[in-house]
C-alpha cells in the first residue's frame, strides 16, 4: 500500500532538498566522469600550471639579481635541516638502544609507574 | 521550549504545528545570529601527550580513562589527507574517548601539514620509517611487545603495506576502516586522473607539495550539491544546538584538509591509480614487495554502504587477498565519515569494534 503524503511541512521541505541533492549529484557525476570533463579541466590546469612555473622562474632571476634567496633556496635549506633532524633521530634510536642509557633513564623517569595495570579482560570473557 | 515541540509531527493538530514553527522560526533567528557570532567548537581536547614528533609526523599517547586497560595497546594510523581530530570531536561523541573508557591504551599518528622541504616523503619514508618507528616508540612506551593496528582510509592503505613488507613482526591485530585497494573501482578518481589528460609530474614539480584545497575540491566534486544541501538543512535545524554543534564539528574537520608530500602524491596516482599495483600485488616500496598475501594479523575490515569516497568495490579485496587465516568484513550503514563519526557510529561502529578487538586484545 502507497504511504500516505505527509502534512508536516518539515518533512516535505527535507524531502525536496534530499531529492534534489540526489539528482543534482548523480547528473554531475555522469557529466564530470566524460573524457570531455576529464580533458578540459586538465587542460585548465595545466595552463595554470604553465604560467605559475613562468612566474616562479623569472621571479627566481629577479631575486637572484638582488642577491636575494628563492623559494628553491629556501626549501633546499629546510631540506637539509630536514636531514640533520633525521640523522638526530637515528642517534637517539642507537642512544636509546644502548642498554646503559636504558637503565639511566629507568631511574631517572619511573612515568609509567602512575598508569593503569594491563589485566582488563574482555566483558564477554568475565565470569559474573 | 513548548510542550508541542517534543512529539512527533503526526501527532501535532494543525494549530499545533503552526505554533511549533512558529517558535522554530524565532529560535532560527537567535541561533543563527548566535552561530555567527560564536567561535567554533573545540575539538580533540581528550588529554594526551606528544611523544614523538618529527616533521609531518605526530605521535600521540592519550591517558587512560579506566581503572585497567587490555594488555596489548593500539595505535591508530590517521588517513594522510585529513586531521586525526575526526576521531575525537567532543567528549561524548569521541571514538578515541569511548576506546579510552572501554580499556584500550591508546596511541594515534596523526599528520601536520608536511613543509615545503617534506615534498619528497614516499610511500617508504611512511612505511618503512615513520610506521616502523612509532610502532618501536609504542612498544617502548607501553612496555608491551604486541600491538593492535588501526588504519583509517588511506592510513589503512600504509597500515596494510606495512604489515605486507615486515611478514615477520606482524602486528597482533589488524582493524582498517573504509580501506581503497582496488584503485580501479574509485571510478571518478581513476577518470579525473586519467593519464591521457592529467599530467601528475608537472603538478608535483610545480608546485612541490600537492595544496589542500585541491585534494578537498576533488571530494567535494563527488558530491558537488551535498554542499548546499548541507547550508539548507543547517537553517532548517537551526534551532536546534545538537545539529548545529555537530555540523560545524564535521564542516571544520571537512574543509581542514591537509596538502599532501610531493612524491607520495605522485606515488598515489602512477602506483595505485595507475598501475593499480597495490590490487594486483605489484607495488614495490624500497624494493620489497607489498603483497596483501603476506599479511597474517586477524582483520577486521569495516566497510561503509553509501561511501562515495571509497566504494565497496574498491576496498573488498582486502579481504580477499589477506593472508590472515582470521579475517572478517564487516559493511555497516553509512557513509565514509558518518562510518566512524557521529550518532551512528556510536551506535553502529564502535560496539562493533569493541566486541572484535576486545577478546584479542588480551
Amino acid at each position: 500500500m502507497a504511504e500516505a503524503p505527509s502534512k508536516d511541512p518539515a518533512a516535505v521541505w527535507r524531502d525536496l532538498v534530499s531529492q534534489w541533492e540526489k539528482n543534482v549529484n548523480a547528473l554531475a557525476n555522469q557529466t564530470m566522469a566524460s573524457d570531455e570533463f576529464s580533458g578540459t579541466t586538465n587542460q585548465a590546469m595545466n595552463l595554470a600550471l604553465k604560467m605559475q612555473q613562468a612566474t616562479g622562474s623569472a621571479m627566481a632571476t629577479y631575486l637572484a639579481t638582488l642577491n636575494l634567496p628563492s623559494r628553491a633556496d629556501i626549501t633546499a635549506l629546510g631540506e637539509r635541516l630536514q636531514t640533520i633532524e633525521n640523522q638526530l633521530s637515528r642517534i637517539a634510536v642507537a642512544l636509546e638502544a644502548n642498554p646503559s642509557v636504558k637503565r639511566g633513564r629507568r631511574r631517572r623517569s619511573p612515568t609509567k609507574s602512575g598508569r593503569p595495570p594491563r589485566t582488563k579482560q574482555p566483558p564477554s570473557l568475565v565470569t559474573p | 521550549m513548548s510542550a508541542v515541540a517534543g512529539r512527533p509531527a503526526q501527532e501535532l493538530s494543525a494549530t499545533d504545528r503552526i505554533q511549533t514553527e512558529i517558535e522554530r522560526a524565532i529560535q532560527r533567528n537567535v541561533k543563527g545570529l548566535e552561530y555567527l557570532a560564536s567561535p567554533a567548537p573545540a575539538v580533540g581536547s581528550s588529554p594526551k601527550d606528544v611523544i614523538y614528533k618529527r616533521g609531518t609526523l605526530n605521535l600521540y599517547h592519550y591517558h587512560p580513562m579506566s581503572d585497567e586497560v587490555y594488555r596489548v595497546p593500539l595505535l591508530i594510523v590517521m588517513a594522510t589527507s585529513n586531521r586525526g581530530y575526526i576521531l575525537d570531536l567532543a567528549p561524548g561523541q569521541s571514538f578515541v574517548e569511548f576506546l579510552l573508557r572501554s580499556g584500550y591504551d591508546v596511541y594515534l599518528i596523526d599528520w601536520s601539514p608536511p613543509a615545503p622541504e617534506e615534498k619528497s616523503l614516499r610511500f617508504e619514508d611512511y612505511t618503512l620509517d615513520f610506521i616502523p618507528e612509532c610502532v618501536r616508540r609504542v612498544r617502548r612506551d607501553s612496555g608491551v611487545k604486541d600491538l593492535s593496528l588501526l588504519g583509517y582510509c588511506m592510513g589503512g592503505v600504509l597500515s596494510a603495506i606495512y604489515a605486507a613488507i615486515h611478514p615477520k613482526t606482524p602486528p597482533k591485530n589488524m582493524v582498517n576502516f573504509t580501506t581503497p585497494i582496488d584503485f580501479a573501482s574509485m571510478e571518478l578518481f581513476a577518470k579525473w586522473s586519467d593519464k591521457r589528460f592529467f599530467d601528475v609530474d608537472r603538478l608535483v614539480d610545480t608546485m612541490g607539495n600537492v595544496p589542500g584545497e585541491l585534494i578537498f575540491s576533488g571530494f567535494e566534486m563527488l558530491r558537488p550539491a551535498s554542499r548546499i544541501a548541507g547550508q539548507l538543512q543547517l537553517w532548517e535545524n537551526m534551532w536546534n544546538e545538537e545539529h548545529v554543534k555537530s555540523f560545524r564539528m564535521f564542516e571544520r574537520w571537512s574543509t581542514d584538509t591537509l596538502p599532501l608530500a610531493g612524491e607520495y602524491f605522485r606515488q598515489t596516482i602512477k602506483e595505485l591509480l595507475w598501475e593499480n599495483n597495490l590490487y594486483k600485488g605489484e607495488l614495490l616500496v624500497g624494493g620489497k614487495r607489498a603483497s596483501l598475501r603476506n599479511i597474517s594479523s586477524p582483520i577486521l575490515h569495516v566497510v561503509a554502504e553509501h561511501d562515495h569516497i571509497v566504494p565497496y568495490q574498491a576496498a573488498k579485496s582486502l579481504i580477499e587477498q589477506a593472508g590472515s587465516a582470521d579475517k572478517e568484513e564487516v559493511m555497516l550503514k553509512g557513509g565514509h565519515i558518518s562510518l566512524v563519526a557521529g550518532a551512528n557510529a556510536q551506535r553502529r561502529l564502535w560496539p562493533k569494534l569493541d566486541a572484535w578487538l576486545s577478546v584479542r586484545s588480551v
